[in-house]
């Protein structure tokens, strides 16, 4: 039975270094957050700048007395932008840390994998995800959606072809669940208006060309392509079509432009590509204050990091609903006031200290976030605002607000 | 901190079922199967939809354990016309065949998507409790598994198949046919792969094509390596310490914060690198070496 | 018509970025006997030193790329030495797994010092030229251009060198050619330096036609070992030509099969004709073993 014993001094072995340096000493009164983040895999772009953005949000929170007089506690994890092990690392928060949140979940696959167990175990989910199914099995409000769903996207999409009057647009899309869902939105929001889609696509990751694909789409002659993809697809994608000549426009999401793409493609390539994405709110103190924190922790601008003021307002809304819940309240409790310290109809305030404040003397507040107004809908999707960017002579500029 | 260890045993005991797989492919018959994780797919995927349709789950396990075995027939019959080198490679590719598939025949996969919701045994306890009942099933079917591999390994069988691998010749010299070992240990390891598929699969709850790379193979691999091929406990050790390395560094990172997230993911893999390396080159019979082999 | 030229065009280009990879593959695979995983590897960090050096020195891609060259032979003749070159009596699964764990420790060392982010050659993007519709685009031109100059080179060296000689008398029976009084150490480290150098190469072709990122290698692997395997292990002529048969294949293949199954085709293409030929389309039959 060499089989059982080597097993057991084995996981003894796990279970003794576990215990040996796990959490350090906590308070009673500490809120704990799991900072589960795609640091590596896909997601990695975005992963590191979530994680120092809760960071940053908890030191504010506790640097202004602590929510509710609980003090923030962050446990940083990696999801991998990977099921399996984002599964194991959710359990080692919940079970070894005992976080009460987990927060900053990326992918859908991620958030989709860990899901059941936060709902088992009441605890908050917070993430950037846009899989119809996770609105859907959230039935006691524990689960916060912080980017705009493919929806939204699909909506803002629309509204931008429409406004720069193309009449024949086609589709592209990366073969995810997010691109796919995105590119569906627009579809149908398309459609509705009576438009008609003139070639639609599904590409793979990873190719070293995309040659095939482009001369597809184009071969049907659109005039615009709404391309739903990351980072690097995206580069290659749009390389290629220049080199082949085509006329027709792009339109591509936020999370696969800014400065790297430019940087990429280099001015002429990336004259005229139109970009949508949520606006993050740049007057707005709330972004100013994550800016600096962002471009303290990670030495680059906040800006571009859509995902980044997305993680810093995941933990300002939160610590203004346990203020607003006090000291006592469990989570349930808790989730029941975040769309009571978000959406309007309160006073308006931009920082957690702000809002302890108002809370304090009894008003009812709004957090208008770094990465848009913070309001939630019916399915706990907060909707931000849309605008139209492009690259013109190699400099990324806003051209207007999308309704 | 139990319910961690509850997990962690249970990601053991599937990655286990996975290696002793392998165990049997590769330490005991010689067969270089890259293409395992193909078998644990369609384990994945053939419990959970027939779950989801609403049939019992352990009508899907036993199903998914089925169809990985039969899967493995026609690979089997390729096997026996390639020199070993080339069968790596061959069914590697049958591994990625079969993602592609699982990619786009989204009328049965949901494609990309995925299948959310799998619905998990015990769900009348509680969370806790019904981990701890499914960790009771797994190590069940682990030692079933392990019994089984017992009495085969010690069966005439079971020496017909270790001569494939030290000497086929002298496997035709009493009258077998090599080729038919190989494709049965090719199956058996196979439904192995399946069932513990299906065990990943209602465990973790939802399952996307992107969780069958080849990576999932080579960990089977490490493990295998690490533990020692041709042993029953050698799978099973080597599962235990690729779960500890790979779930350990979460721990490090509690003690050492000045090693950020991504460099940790990065001496994650370079430790896994190196050990591999370190491994073949001074101890390559694994951790339990087998005896039965000079 | 013109569809399928440019398809066949943009397969034939796939195919020739593939095709160094394969050679460099099927190299090592002939003499030292094992599929070499560690190779996709070797290609990102020679594209690594390649982008960074050209950023360094404002713009140089030659200069990237002699560094390049330079940094992978060395990283490819230590791999011999301190690993493969211990694991040479000991069955090729030993050398096959020791190569999957350098590719990842190489991996890791890359994404610990500089991350995931991608890098990109600055290289000046231009229009296709068109002939009634059949675009080729200079980059490409360029990269063919490139491609079939190390080919040419690898074969003179192989078939016209003595060197070339001994490498082949080598891969054809190791014993045989000790016995001969061919000291295999050399042969080995010159094989070991020529597949750095072609590494180094296929690498920073794949780096200008996509994106530098830690995967870029690895993720070549696949359809780098389907050609090298498809042309027949020993055939280095035929690594390349079945990786540029696969990439025409697949991109030929898109208006029937779409754009997902284009990338199982290479591997059941592989396994079909393995059925019919075991060795490979140009391998000879009586070198299996």
């Amino acid at each position: 039975m060499t089989v059982h014993f080597r097993s057991t001094t084995l996981l003894g072995g796990i279970a003794l270094a576990a215990s040996l340096i796990a959490a350090p000493a906590i308070g009673q009164e500490a809120y704990r957050i799991g900072a589960l983040n795609p640091v590596t895999g896909a997601g990695n772009t975005y992963g590191s700048g979530m994680q120092k953005s809760i960071i940053a949000a908890a030191a504010e929170v506790n640097a202004a007395g602590g929510a509710a007089g609980r003090k923030l506690e962050v446990l940083a994890e990696d999801g991998q932008t990977s099921a399996e092990p984002a599964v194991l690392a959710a359990k080692k928060l919940i079970e070894v840390n005992k976080v009460n949140a987990i927060l900053g979940t990326w992918s859908s696959s991620v958030s989709l994998a860990i899901q059941p167990m936060t709902l088992a175990s009441n605890i908050i989910l917070m993430h950037t995800s846009s899989a119809p199914t996770l609105f859907t099995q959230n039935q006691r409000n524990l689960d916060w959606g912080f980017q705009s769903g493919s929806k939204y996207n699909g909506r803002a999409m629309a509204a931008a072809v429409k406004k720069e009057g193309f009449t024949k647009p086609a589709i592209m899309s990366f073969n995810n669940d997010a691109a796919i869902n995105n590119v569906g939105f627009f579809r149908k929001a398309w459609e509705a208006a009576g438009g008609k889609i003139v070639a639609a696509l599904t590409y793979e990751p990873k190719r070293t060309s995309y040659r095939s694909e482009l001369q597809k789409v184009l071969a049907a002659k659109p005039d615009v392509i709404a391309l739903s993809g990351y980072l690097p697809d995206t580069t290659i994608i749009l390389r290629e079509a220049y080199e082949l000549g085509a006329t027709a426009k792009f339109i591509i999401p936020d999370w696969a432009a800014g400065p790297a793409l430019l940087k990429a493609l280099g001015p002429d390539v990336s004259q005229g590509v139109l970009v949508y994405g949520t606006v993050p709110n740049i007057a707005g103190a709330a972004f100013k204050t994550y800016s600096a924190a962002y471009k303290k922790a990670l030495n680059t601008s906040g800006e571009e990091n859509v995902f980044g003021a997305q993680a810093y307002d995941m933990v300002i809304s939160l610590a203004l609903a346990i203020e607003k819940a006090g000291a006592s309240a469990d989570n349930v409790a808790i989730a029941k006031e975040i769309r009571a310290v978000s959406n309007p109809d309160g006073e308006k305030v931009t920082s957690f200290a702000e809002g302890k404040a108002a809370l304090k003397a009894g008003k009812k507040i709004n957090y208008e976030g770094a990465s848009g107004p913070l309001d939630f809908d019916e399915d706990g999707n907060a909707v931000a605002d849309f605008a139209l960017f492009t690259y013109d002579k190699g400099q990324y500029v806003k051209r207007y607000l999308l309704q | 901190m139990l319910p961690y260890l509850v997990t962690i045993a249970i990601m053991i005991g599937i990655y286990g079922l996975l290696t002793l797989g392998l165990n049997l492919q590769y330490g005991y018959t010689g067969l270089i199967n890259f293409g395992h994780v193909a078998f644990f797919a369609i384990g994945a995927y053939t419990s959970a939809l027939i779950s989801l349709a609403g049939y019992p789950i352990a009508l899907g396990m036993a199903a998914g354990t089925v169809l990985a075995f039969l899967a493995a027939y026609p690979l089997g019959l390729l096997c026996l016309r390639l020199r070993a080198d080339y069968l790596a490679i061959v069914t590697l590719s049958f591994s990625e065949i079969i993602r592609t598939v699982l990619i786009s025949e989204e009328w049965l996969t949901e494609g990309t998507q995925g299948l959310p919701g799998i619905p998990k045994p015990f769900s009348s306890l509680s969370q806790g409790n019904a981990d701890l009942a499914y960790l009771a099933l797994v190590a069940t079917a682990m030692l079933v598994a392990i019994l089984l591999m017992w009495r085969l390994s010690h069966s005439p069988f079971g020496r017909l198949i270790r001569a494939v691998r030290d000497d086929e010749d002298a496997v035709r010299a009493v009258g077998k046919d090599p080729a038919q070992l190989k494709i049965k240990t090719l199956m058996l390891g196979a439904a192995l792969a399946g069932l513990a598929g299906a065990f990943y699969a209602h465990y973790v709850g939802y399952i996307s094509p992107d969780q069958f790379l080849p990576l999932v193979t080579f960990y089977a691999w490490i493990a295998l390596i690490m533990g020692g091929a041709g042993t029953i406990t050698g799978a099973i050790v080597g599962s235990s310490l690729l779960l500890f390395i790979l779930e350990g560094s979460r721990f490090l990172r509690d003690v050492v914060p000045f090693v950020s997230e991504v460099q940790m993911a990065s001496l994650r893999l370079a430790v896994i690198g190196l050990g591999l390396v370190l491994f073949m080159l001074y101890r390559p019979q694994g951790l339990i070496p087998d005896r039965s082999q000079s | 018509m013109t569809e399928y030229i440019n398809l066949v065009i943009a397969g034939t280009v796939q195919g020739l970025v593939i095709a160094l990879a394969a050679l460099a593959i099927s190299l090592s695979f002939a003499v030292a006997r094992f599929p070499n995983a560690a190779t996709g590897d070797t290609m990102t960090v020679g594209a690594y030193v390649a982008v960074l050096v050209q950023a360094a020195t404002a713009g140089s891609l030659l200069a990237g790329s002699i560094a390049a060259i330079i940094v992978t032979t060395l990283v490819s003749v230590a791999c011999y030495f301190l690993v493969f070159k211990k694991l040479e009596r000991r069955p090729l699964v030993a050398s096959l797994i020791a190569s999957i764990g350098i590719a990842f420790f190489l991996r890791s060392m890359l994404t610990f010092f500089l991350g995931f982010e991608q890098h990109v050659f600055q290289i000046p993007i231009s229009r296709a030229l068109n002939f009634s519709g059949i675009r080729i685009i200079p980059i490409d031109l360029w990269l063919s251009g490139i491609a079939i100059l190390v080919l040419a080179a690898t074969f003179v060296l192989l078939f016209l060198t003595p060197l070339g000689r001994r490498m082949r008398a080598v891969a054809a029976d190791m014993d045989l050619a000790r016995a001969s009084g061919i000291r295999s150490g050399r042969v080995m480290i010159a094989l070991w330096a020529i597949s750095g150098v072609l590494s180094a190469v296929a690498g920073i072709m794949v780096g200008i036609k996509t994106v530098v990122t830690p995967d870029l290698g690895w993720d070549l692997l696949l359809p780098a070992f389907a050609a090298a395997i498809l042309g027949g292990i020993g055939s280095p002529g035929g690594a390349v030509l079945a990786a540029i048969l696969l990439g025409v294949a697949q991109e030929v293949s898109t208006p029937f099969v779409g754009f997902t199954y284009k990338i199982a085709l290479s591997f059941v293409a592989l396994i079909a004709v393995l059925i019919v030929r075991p060795a490979g389309l140009f391998g000879q039959p009586e070198r299996v073993r």
